[in-house]
């Protein structure tokens, strides 16, 4: 019989052993890396969870050197503020956001000021070929509202781990490991001293080239699934499940993602009532036209956007 | 003519009555008749929660099908075009593609 030959990856790039339909022994010492445990829902929040905005948006990028850029963006709208009552409150707010970035292959820095006083910083670094720090921070001109997080991962040959800390006593950690080339197994533990609250969870994923289907729990009582399915090279369709076994809330929503060569409409349909669509149509070279929309039926709530985005 | 009316004058003047009276209450009072008026009010009560319900419906659907839909077939349509521009052109100018 034959050895065991190439474990079919899941990388874009499709071997030609992959492509003759012979029978192929898994090997098990050679599986692909997993992803990392907190992108698991990755494909699924792609195409159902756009960065949906109500008013006008305006992003400029510029690049200063190939691994240097600053970014200029401008907002005008209402910002919901959120209220005990059943009635959002909407606020007309406007602010400018200043940003640079510093992309390189070991080092990424990214940082961005508002107006309204936050600062928001993030950072990269690959401090050896498997290990990688991440930090953020969120400072604001409001007393006890800023935060940071600092996170090492380790990327082993099959497997990853991650080790988070936050500000405030927050400690987390969490492993995933792939068990066959498809399937890969994850859990997280996490500690927040502020609240003394901890939690345990656990995760599964499992692609194909089609379609990637994954599953949630935590003790936080939430419980997700996903489906992904891609029907085309162009189109996926995606559905999603969310089920809080502590406060009994369920959500269902369903979506697809249509990408096509001079836009990308993104649209969901949930089962608050809420249906949303994104739309981000190229007009010219580095020039892209943003319209959002969202209608809440059960709470009457309609909000639009539109923004355009300048630059790479 | 002017008998009937006079036999009706005369049962009028004998009875507490009159036989129009009489006949027109047996008429109005009966319970078929009420029945029949609690069905009709029924009815345009149902009638008019299904007119406003489908209505309501109608609004959600139409407002749900522009936002989901009508984006989905403009762009579609563009693309459309655009894959018949290249091929005419392709076809046109006989690029191997």
């Amino acid at each position: 019989m034959a050895t065991a030959l190439n474990v079919p990856p899941t990388a874009p790039v499709t071997t030609p052993q992959q492509m003759k339909k012979e029978e192929e022994k898994v090997d098990y010492l050679n599986l692909p890396c997993p992803i990392p445990y907190e992108e698991i829902h990755r494909e699924a929040l792609m195409s159902l969870k756009p960065e949906l905005f109500e008013g006008m948006r305006f992003d400029f990028n510029k690049g200063l050197s190939p691994k240097f850029s600053l970014s200029h963006s401008v907002f005008m709208g209402p910002m919901e503020i959120p209220s005990q009552s059943s009635e959002t409150i909407k606020i007309p707010t406007a602010h400018y956001e200043f940003g640079a970035n510093f992309i390189d292959p070991k080092l990424m820095l990214f940082g961005r000021i508002l107006t309204d006083g936050r600062l928001n910083a993030r950072l990269k670094c690959d401090l050896t070929e498997n290990l990688t720090l991440k930090a953020n921070a969120q400072l604001s001109s409001e007393p006890h509202m800023s935060h940071g997080m600092a996170t090492f991962d380790y990327k082993g040959k099959d497997y990853r781990s991650q080790f988070q800390l936050g500000n405030g006593a927050l400690f987390g950690a969490n492993y995933i490991q792939s068990v066959t080339p498809h399937l890969s197994f994850g859990g997280e533990v996490f500690w927040a001293g502020q609240h003394r609250k901890s939690g345990i969870g656990y995760a599964a994923r499992y692609n194909t080239e089609k379609m990637v289907a994954t599953g949630q729990v935590a003790s936080t009582g939430l419980v997700a699934l996903s489906y992904v399915q891609k029907v085309s090279e162009k189109v996926s369709l995606a559905s999603d499940f969310m089920y809080n076994y502590m406060s009994r809330d369920v959500t269902a929503s369903f979506g697809y993602d249509y990408i096509l060569r001079q836009c990308r409409l993104r649209g969901k349909i949930d089962s608050n009532g809420v249906a949303a669509a994104f739309l981000e149509e190229r007009l010219n070279m580095g020039l892209n036209f943003i319209l959002s929309a969202e209608l809440d039926h059960s709470k009457k709530d309609y909000k639009f956007g539109f923004g355009l985005t300048v630059g790479e | 003519m002017a008998s009937s009316q006079g036999k009706k004058r005369i049962s009028a003047t004998s009875n507490e009555q009159s036989l129009i009276t009489r006949v027109s209450r047996s008429v109005s009072q009966s319970p078929i008749v009420h029945q029949s008026k609690r069905a009709a009010s029924d009815a345009a009560f149902v009638l008019k929660k299904l007119i406003r319900s489908t209505g309501k419906a109608a609004w959600i659907v139409g407002t749900t099908f522009l936002i989901l839909v009508v984006p989905l077939i403009i762009e579609m349509d563009r693309e459309q075009q655009l894959n018949d521009l290249e091929l005419q052109q392709a076809s046109l100018l006989g690029t191997p593609k």
